[in-house]
């Protein structure tokens, strides 16, 4: 018990000891993090997983082993208790026989034998387990207690063999006496034994059932331990990964936060992840600027050749005017200026959209009008058109909610989904665009359809595909797709397709309006992930 | 003089044809301006011209097809092709079917001017222009 006492003293001390660096360190990093934001890494202190399995096993090494020692060290001692109970009980039923037969002898009843062989026996027991009475009270005068009563036995039965006289008489009556103070005294040993024996059994009882109520408790804690091992550190923060993959999978742009009061796999986890976002992103980048520039590259013929028309114009006409200008009256000299600069005007227009699809920018998420922007990417696919000889079928559905979104981006995804549509678009052939409200709330739709051959089966899936192409080498990237929906779900949307062979193919772009800008900011906040 | 030198011109911007009209008639040509393809085949069907001059890229038809039809029409109309964006393969295709010159935009009007004369010449029919242009 004292052992056990000891042991709980020492153990709490050290949990102290535990909690006061851990709160120590905590304050510590605190202050540092007040100081210096960013870097926490360093400060933290490492405690990873690995080793909180690790130390879980140790601990339930010695949680068991001392927990088995606790109990079997209190099962040995019920078990010697109960040992010796067994001996007093037995001690007390030998002297209450010898005892009996000797009153019975006096008495005149039996024979002396019974007598003397019942105390031999009892006293065999006796020499056999000495020591053990010695544990409980001084034994030493039991053994010449027993003695003494066995030779007075001897003396009662010689004097049995005498003649009844007046001196045997009261020879008779003197042992008697003695005989009756040696059998209480030799009884009261027994009961003080069998006392003494009790009490030790009660008090090992009573140690057994604390040593199994600690170790339930101990258990119990252990338990916890696990349970925050499993729950808090790997479910929660695999969740916890697991919603940060899934915000970043509908486009929302989201800061990992490696930073744990302890740093663990999970923050290496973090850590890499982050870094491989960062990758993706740079990548993302990368594929984007070389889809723009196959993109600038379709364009730039279309915008030569655009572009010459108007120069053209202008050439013809200067000359002319150069050449007439005295012949020519007052008004058509003004008819041709005003066409001078009207054709000039073109082909600024013409050089402005141009530049503004080429210009690098960064995101710009702005209330914008997708009628709007579905107008202006036909404008500027609009040369492509009439060289193809194709005609484009726009609908707007009237007053559309405005969406959340970068122009620039919305313009490239349009304009790529149309020039594919137009890539499969016989001469002379239409394509067909809806802007319409979507079949949910909160959602406008885009549709760019052909009539064309429609997508093959086995090829559908891959459509999406980054350098999936089933353009000529040379003619198509096979990034477009996969560029363009890349950017629709950074705006939440969603960009799905529907084709039927020989009838064409339809792809649906799903963006969702914009009520509140303050809204999609603070569901941005909300998603942000501590890790 | 045996008539006039015909000319049909045919390009879907219509200051072209506004502009060149006066240049061409002012050589002594007379001039004929579309700038729907369909209109002008349906015109070269009744009629042969000297010279057809066409822009090569345009909606619905275009000029390549303008070019055969004539081809198919008429051995001695000359076809001059014009084109917003010259390329070689186009160009190539257009010489190769019959086309008698290819001009690049932007031209000025003595360019064309100078082809016309050129075809009349081919045609022996320069003394019906007026030959104003060195």
């Amino acid at each position: 018990m004292m052992l056990f006492q000891n042991c709980l003293d020492k153990w709490y001390n050290c949990a102290l000891k535990r909690l006061k660096t851990l709160l120590d360190k905590k304050i510590e990093k605190i202050e540092s993090q007040n100081n210096l934001t960013g870097d926490g890494t360093s400060i933290t202190q490492r405690f990873t997983v690995r080793s909180h399995i690790y130390m879980v096993f140790v601990i339930s090494v010695i949680l068991s082993c001392a927990i088995t020692a606790a109990l079997g060290v209190t099962v040995y001692l019920i078990t010697r208790d109960m040992k010796y109970v067994n001996l007093a009980n037995t001690y007390i039923l030998l002297s209450n026989k010898a005892m009996f037969h000797e009153r019975n002898f006096v008495a005149g009843w039996e024979d002396i034998k019974e007598s003397k062989e019942s105390i031999k026996a009892f006293e065999m027991v006796v020499f056999e387990r000495y020591n053990d009475f010695g544990n409980f009270f001084d034994n030493s005068r039991l053994i010449s207690n027993i003695e003494k009563y066995g030779r007075l036995l001897d003396d009662l039965t010689e004097i049995n063999t005498f003649p009844p006289s007046e001196q045997t008489n009261a020879k008779v009556v003197k042992i008697r006496n003695e005989l009756h103070q040696l059998s209480d005294e030799i009884s009261n040993y027994g009961k003080l034994f069998s006392e003494r024996t009790g009490h030790t059994m009660r008090k090992d009882m009573f140690l057994f059932k604390i040593v199994f109520v600690l170790a339930t408790f101990f258990l119990f804690l252990f338990m916890l331990f696990i349970v925050h091992l499993l729950i808090y550190r790997v479910l929660r923060t695999m969740s916890r990964i697991v919603q940060y993959a899934k915000h970043l999978s509908t486009g929302q742009q989201i800061k990992f936060m490696p930073g744990k009061v302890y740093q663990d796999e999970f923050s290496d986890l973090a850590s890499a992840l982050e870094q491989m976002m960062k990758e993706f992103d740079r990548q993302q980048n990368i594929i984007s600027q070389s889809h723009k520039l196959r993109a600038v590259g379709t364009l730039t013929a279309g915008v030569a050749h655009e572009l010459n028309n108007p120069i053209n114009n202008i050439t013809l006409t200067a000359h002319m005017l150069l050449e007439d200008y005295h012949d020519l009256d007052e008004d058509e000299r003004l008819d041709m200026i005003k066409d001078l600069i009207d054709e000039a005007d073109r082909s600024r227009t013409i050089v402005r959209n141009l530049l503004d699809f080429a210009r690098e920018s960064e995101s710009i998420m702005e209330p914008i009008g997708i009628s709007d922007v579905v107008t202006e990417t036909l404008k500027l696919a609009g040369n492509q058109l009439k060289l193809n000889g194709v005609h484009a079928d726009l609908t707007i559905a009237p007053n559309l909610p405005r969406i959340h979104g970068d122009r620039q981006q919305l313009e490239q995804v349009f304009l790529n989904l149309i020039l594919n549509a137009l890539d499969v678009t016989l001469k002379g052939g239409q394509i067909r665009i809806d802007v319409e409200r979507g079949d949910e709330p909160n959602f406008v739709v885009v549709k760019v359809a052909d009539f064309g051959n429609g997508i093959p089966d086995h090829i559908l899936h891959h459509i999406f595909d980054p350098f999936f192409t089933t353009k000529s080498k040379g003619k198509g990237t096979g990034l477009g797709l996969s560029v363009s929906q890349g950017i629709i779900a950074k705006h939440g949307g969603q960009i799905t397709v529907s084709t039927k062979q020989k009838r064409g193919t339809t792809f649906t772009v799903k963006l969702p309006i914009t009520t509140i800008p303050a809204d999609i900011g603070g569901n941005m906040e909300s998603a942000h992930g501590a890790f | 003089m045996g008539g006039e030198f015909e000319v049909l011109l045919l390009d879907d911007e219509p200051i072209v044809g506004k502009r060149l009209k006066p240049a061409l008639e002012k050589l002594g040509c007379e001039v004929d301006v579309f700038t729907d393809p369909k209109e002008a085949l349906k015109r070269l069907s009744e009629k042969n011209f000297d010279v057809v001059v066409t822009d090569i890229r345009m909606e619905d038809v275009d000029g390549l097809d303008v070019l055969e039809a004539v081809m198919s029409k008429s051995t001695t109309t000359k076809v001059i092709m014009i084109t917003g964006y010259a390329m070689m393969e186009l160009a190539q295709q257009a010489l190769s079917k019959g086309a008698f010159d290819f001009i690049a935009k932007p031209f000025k009007p003595d360019d064309l001017r100078s082809v016309i004369i050129k075809a009349a010449e081919v045609l022996g029919k320069t003394d019906m222009l007026k030959c104003a242009v060195k």
